[in-house]
């Protein structure tokens, strides 16, 4: 067997987080640092890999259960798809480690389970085996499980029973999409291999009916992880009780593997399922981004606002995906690689506010910014960014996105579905600014004691402005991102 | 041998940003100079460009150079480049958005001067805000401009909202700047969604956003028209919420809740100045075809009018000189219309009689660009005057003003001049390009269409209006009795307030001669090339024209005609010192109570609508999705989950407490299953 250095992107978080659940009792307080030093040297690895490696001679292929008919290897492949969700979600588990320096309560769990976590995480995006993807995709529930049901908010029971159920089944559906797709392979080859890249290549040629199934059953558990509506009330729970860590990791990178899998699994293997299903992709799309940014107007707490937010971009993905046009996809990478930024930055504030003021409802608050400046601004960013202003990185997930949209409908003569690409443009502005002016500006609230406010702490500080950065960097030169995506847009677009 | 850095020009006021942003708190003035400094930086280097361009080989070609910055793949790739685009529109723009900024910068030391750390802010945000302008003016491409178009959006909303907390006059005020910013940005918005929709239809025929793609008549003439009709409309769209023009006005008159520098910057050298250069970029697309050119000349027409009527008995001085910029705006965009539908009349006609349509069409071009420089002097002079008032009086109220002629003697006479040229007085600057304008509307109502002959009727009704509103709040402010603030008034403001007003109003009074230096050449229209700049000089000519045009001396009598009922109305010592009640202007508004009145001060009831379309739109359909997504998808859950359960709470499975305990050592296991299945996977492998 050949080794290869993907494989490290695994074991160092796992045995960080083993090392971190070491620090219990007295060595309490090394935990983050122990923490921290492994997800670094994750993260420095994730960029060596990105910079410096050419990622075709980083496959690795270890044979893990091999009978005459049935292969399943531990198999680790990394492409221009899977590259930048590495990225992220090292940079993510490395940003909230930072920024949860002050965990308080038990923090060698707390950063134990961040460390498992971005393991879970990195199979996903790693894996290039269905059955080490979907073992991987199964892990990343745990810790968040625990990461709410102890670190979460008073109803963060029933929030973390929620979301273990609603993901749970979705991905047992997406189970026995991924056995078909297996058992299809046997009756046309004669072999059950379980490797994407034996899989992806036979299933194209499959019947078009047997596409059309399966692509309905995956598509069902990826896009309860996205979430789509209807199928997303378990998020804005889950976000509401997690503690912030969590909602960022959980945001971040986690609601990403869904729409990872819907273009790494249903587009890949199941072309023609996608091509008959694709004005329902749109409508989910379209459904998402308008339904998320009604809500979002509608929400008091300031986590749930930002939860729903969530929702409405991922619609926005799912729209570029239902595109199926290499543009489309394209964009739509880009958009999770942008959200990921950005929503990192949206629920370190939105957190914040809970644990800096000691709430988040946005009546109670109001001419913050007097107070609390440094967090005003992050705020500030924050929000710009995620409404899409130019410059920064959520620009260019919208902006071709829904030009990309707006070619595949005037090819489709279905123009007047632009409407809702502006009317959502339009609502998200509208909670944005309407938010910020309620919690930031007028006259300085008397509803809190005003007195235990405080601004932002140094780490919480040093996580918030990476973030910022990486944002403006990829706003302007968005063509860094840009490059990895459209190696692997191009090759994709093979299949179609 | 400057062109190659046209790039710089933007690009040091973003210096200045990140500077101040960073250490302007440690400098003097926390920022102050080195706002200054970027400015005036970026008008040298405007001015070195510009005689470069302008006496250089390559003019009237536009000199063009740009990197490639992404690419959307499709069947033809759509390339989005980055880069900078030199020709007379830009020269002029840069020229006078830079100078005027440098001079409000300044003026700023002595107005912003008592805001102590704040400061820093401010001077960060007004130089992004430079940053943004200029930006726009020297993009090579539409997309280039759109995003420093968005930057500006964001500054504007940052500078009108800088006293959303802690305004100096108390929480009601903090209130309204907040809400203020807010609604710049979202009616602004509107507006910018529709230009990236028409974006989006101007990339998808060109495949391209470049100007030197764009404006090349080849490949004009080989796109849809029909979806070029749609585009242009939609980018107008963009303008009008941008530049404050009818339906997308009412943001505008709010936005005088920021600080007055800000408001001069707004209103003469940035911000709504940039729709009016956005129509005047996009010319060779918008004269495509004659009804777009209808519908700009009668928004421009409409928006002058109704702002003008607004303006008639407002009593705040900064909202007076906010319609009066909506008013004027309007005339630009009127001009730039009537224009246009000629040269588009001109395209479509062909032969002989098209081409002089055409040739007396760019008149309009030339005539809208020429009020946009003279406005901009003209009001930043006005907003500079009326800070300088309200530095001494502290107040915005003119009734508590008056009689402040004698206190300060360089502010009001500053202020006159300024009047006196946007009410069109003779030979003070707006009085030529106003009366461009009227001419052109007139041209394009004979020649053309009997609406633009109704738009002229309009527009001089307005000049009439200006007129006499301008100089009600002359008299009002510096004439009559003093009112309660005025007798507190600390007298004239300091030099770094009053040199710059006094800079101004020299250009104010005189910019309208630049015509005779050339300007009219630079900002000249070809309309078979589609180049600006490079025509033929006949600034001479055209003064004289409007001496001999009996409709000029209409306009002029009206002028005077409205100064005259204005000094009767407001000039002289009012009876009633106390409350200065105007007698005789009591007697036409029968004490406020007229209907017409008080449609006036309910601004026509336009931000009663805006409020009930975004309540009812917005917050109540969101309560409506907000319901369904509580109650019908996650009440079907909850009840199928507690039927699956068995009637009992899903909680009390888990609520044992046991779960807390035995966590760790799953967790554990966990790991260690981890583990065990790597070492599997690699003793499987075979090592």
């Amino acid at each position: 067997m050949e080794f290869s250095i993907l494989a490290l992107l695994l074991i160092i978080p796992l045995i960080g987080a083993i090392a971190t659940l070491c620090c219990g009792g007295e060595r309490q307080k090394a935990a983050k640092y122990v923490a921290g030093a492994f997800s670094g040297v994750t993260l420095a690895l994730a960029l060596y890999i990105m910079f410096l490696c050419d990622f075709g001679d980083l496959d690795m292929t270890i044979s893990w259960i091999e009978t005459e008919v049935l292969t399943i290897n531990f198999a680790l492949h990394v492409d221009g798809l899977s590259i930048l969700m590495v990225f992220l979600t090292a940079l993510l588990s490395l940003l909230v480690i930072v920024f949860s320096a002050a965990e308080k309560d038990r923090p060698q769990y707390f950063h134990a389970l961040v460390l498992a976590m971005e393991v879970g995480l990195m199979g996903v995006y790693l894996a290039s085996d269905y059955f080490l993807f979907y073992v991987m995709w199964e892990l990343t529930l745990i810790p968040m499980y625990f990461m709410i049901s102890w670190y979460g908010g008073p109803r963060r029971h029933y929030a973390a029973i929620k979301f273990f159920i609603y993901t749970h089944v979705a991905s047992l559906v997406m189970l026995i999409g991924i056995f078909a797709m297996g058992f299809e392979a046997l009756s046309m080859t004669g072999t059950m291999d379980f490797s994407f890249a034996f899989i992806n290549t036979v299933m194209p040629f499959a019947d078009e009916s047997f596409q059309i199934l399966v692509f309905a059953l995956l598509f069902f558990g990826f896009m309860v992880k996205m979430p789509s509506v209807p199928f997303h009330t378990w998020l804005p729970d889950a976000h509401v009780e997690a503690p912030t860590g969590g909602s960022v990791l959980l945001a971040g990178v986690m609601l990403k593997m869904g729409s990872y899998g819907i273009i790494r699994v249903c587009l890949e293997a199941l072309p023609e399922g996608a091509e008959y299903w694709q004005w329902v992709i749109i409508a989910i799309g379209l459904l998402s981004m308008v339904y998320g940014a009604y809500a979002c107007i509608a929400q008091s707490d300031l986590k749930k606002m930002v939860a729903f937010s969530s929702i409405s971009h991922m619609g926005m993905v799912m729209l570029g995906i239902g595109c199926l046009s290499e543009a489309g996809v394209m964009f739509a990478i880009f958009q999770m690689f942008a959200h990921g930024l950005i929503t990192g930055v949206l629920f370190m504030v939105a957190g914040m506010a809970g644990h800096n003021f000691g709430t988040r409802e946005i009546p109670l608050l109001g001419g913050m910014a007097g107070k609390v400046p440094i967090y005003a601004t992050f705020m500030m960013i924050g929000w710009m960014a995620s409404l899409g202003l130019p410059g920064l990185v959520g620009f260019w997930g919208e902006f071709p996105l829904v030009f990309a949209f707006y070619d595949f409908i005037q090819s489709e003569g279905m123009l007047w579905l632009i409407v809702f690409c502006l009317l959502n443009l339009m609502l998200t502005a509208g909670y944005y600014l309407w938010s910020m002016q309620r919690v930031l500006f007028g006259v300085e609230t008397t509803k809190i004691d005003m007195a235990h406010v405080h601004d932002v702490s140094k780490t919480e500080g040093i996580a918030m402005a990476v973030l910022v950065g990486l944002i403006a960097l990829f706003g302007v030169w968005p063509a860094l991102a840009l490059d990895y995506i459209g190696d692997y847009t191009s090759l994709l677009m093979g299949v179609f | 041998m400057f062109i190659e850095y046209t790039w710089l020009v933007p690009l040091l006021p973003m210096l200045c940003f990140i500077i101040i942003g960073f250490l302007g708190r440690k400098t003097p003035e926390k920022g102050g100079y080195i706002a200054i400094a970027g400015a005036a930086g970026s008008f040298l280097m405007a001015v070195l460009i510009s005689y470069e361009y302008l006496t250089g080989d390559a003019y009237p070609d536009p000199v063009s150079s740009s990197i490639q910055w992404f690419i959307i793949p499709g069947n033809e790739d759509y390339v989005l480049n980055l880069g900078y685009y030199v020709d007379g529109l830009t020269c002029v723009m840069m020229l006078f958005s830079s100078a005027i900024s440098t001079l409000i910068f300044i003026y700023s030391i002595g107005y912003m001067g008592d805001q102590g750390p704040r400061k820093t802010r401010y001077y960060a945000e007004v130089s992004l805000f430079l940053t943004g302008m200029l930006g726009l003016i020297v993009s090579s491409n539409f997309l280039e401009m759109f995003i420093f178009w968005e930057v500006m959006g964001l500054c504007s909303y940052l500078l009108i909202g800088f006293w959303s907390f802690r305004h100096p006059e108390g929480d009601d005020a903090s209130v309204n700047a907040a809400s203020a910013a807010k609604k710049a940005f979202l009616v602004t918005r509107m507006g910018d969604v529709c230009l990236m929709a028409g974006l989006f239809i101007l990339l998808g025929e060109f495949h391209s956003l470049d100007y030197t793609t764009l404006f090349d008549p080849d490949n004009i003439a080989a796109v849809n028209s029909d979806n070029l009709t749609l585009a242009m409309l939609l980018v107008f769209g963009g303008v009008i919420g941008k530049s404050a023009q009818f339906p997308l006005h009412d943001w505008l008159p709010d936005a005088m809740a920021g600080p007055t520098t800000v408001s001069s910057l707004i209103h003469a050298a940035t911000m709504v100045k940039a729709g009016v250069y956005l129509v005047a970029r996009g010319w060779p697309l918008f004269i495509q075809n004659p009804d777009v050119m209808l519908f700009v000349g009668i928004i421009g027409g409409i928006t002058a009018f109704l702002a003008a009527t607004m303006a008639l008995n407002n009593m705040n001085i900064k909202k007076v000189l906010a319609y009066s910029t909506i008013s004027q705006l309007g005339y630009m965009i009127l001009g730039l219309g009537a224009g246009g539908y000629l040269v588009a009349l001109g395209i479509q006609m062909g032969g002989e009689e098209g081409a002089v349509l055409m040739a007396a069409g760019t008149a309009g071009f030339f005539a809208g660009c020429f009020h946009m420089v003279n406005h901009a002097f003209f009001k930043a002079l006005l907003f500079m005057c009326s800070g300088s008032v309200i530095h001494a009086c502290h107040t915005e109220d003119m009734r508590l003003m008056g009689g402040l002629h004698k206190h300060m003697k360089i502010t009001s006479t500053a202020m006159l001049l300024g009047s006196l040229s946007i009410a069109g007085f003779p030979l003070f600057s707006g009085f030529w390009s106003k009366d461009l304008v009227l001419e052109i509307a007139m041209d394009a109502g004979n020649d053309g269409t009997v609406w633009f002959t109704v738009l002229w009727v309009l527009a001089v009704v307005t000049a009439f209006m200006t007129a006499f509103y301008m100089f009600r709040m002359w008299f009002m402010t510096f004439m009559g009795s003093e009112g309660h603030n005025a007798q507190h008034c600390h007298g004239e403001s300091p030099k770094s307030m009053t040199v710059p007003l006094m800079i101004l109003a020299v250009f104010a009074v005189g910019s309208g001669f630049l015509a005779l230096f050339g300007l009219d050449g630079i900002l000249s229209f070809d309309p078979i090339t589609y180049l600006v700049g490079g025509g033929h000089t006949e600034g001479f000519e055209y003064f004289s024209e409007l001496f001999t045009n009996p409709y000029t001396w209409l306009t002029i009598v009206l002028a005077l005609g409205g100064i005259g009922i204005a000094y009767v109305m407001y000039g002289k010592k009012s009876e009633d010192v106390e409350s200065k009640t105007f007698a005789l202007a009591g007697k036409f508004n029968k004490n406020g109570n007229a209907w017409l009145y008080k449609a006036l001060t309910k601004r026509w009831w336009f931000p009663d609508l805006y409020n009930q379309i975004s309540w009812k739109l917005g917050y109540g359909v969101a309560k409506g999705v907000n319901y369904v997504d509580r109650q019908v998808i996650d009440g079907t859950v909850n009840a199928l989950s507690s039927s699956v359960v068995g009637g009992g709470d899903v909680l009390s499975k888990v609520q044992t407490g046991h779960v807390q305990s035995y966590s760790s050592v799953v967790l554990l296991g966990i790991s260690v299953l981890s583990v065990l299945l790597l070492i599997i996977a690699m003793v499987m492998g075979g090592i």
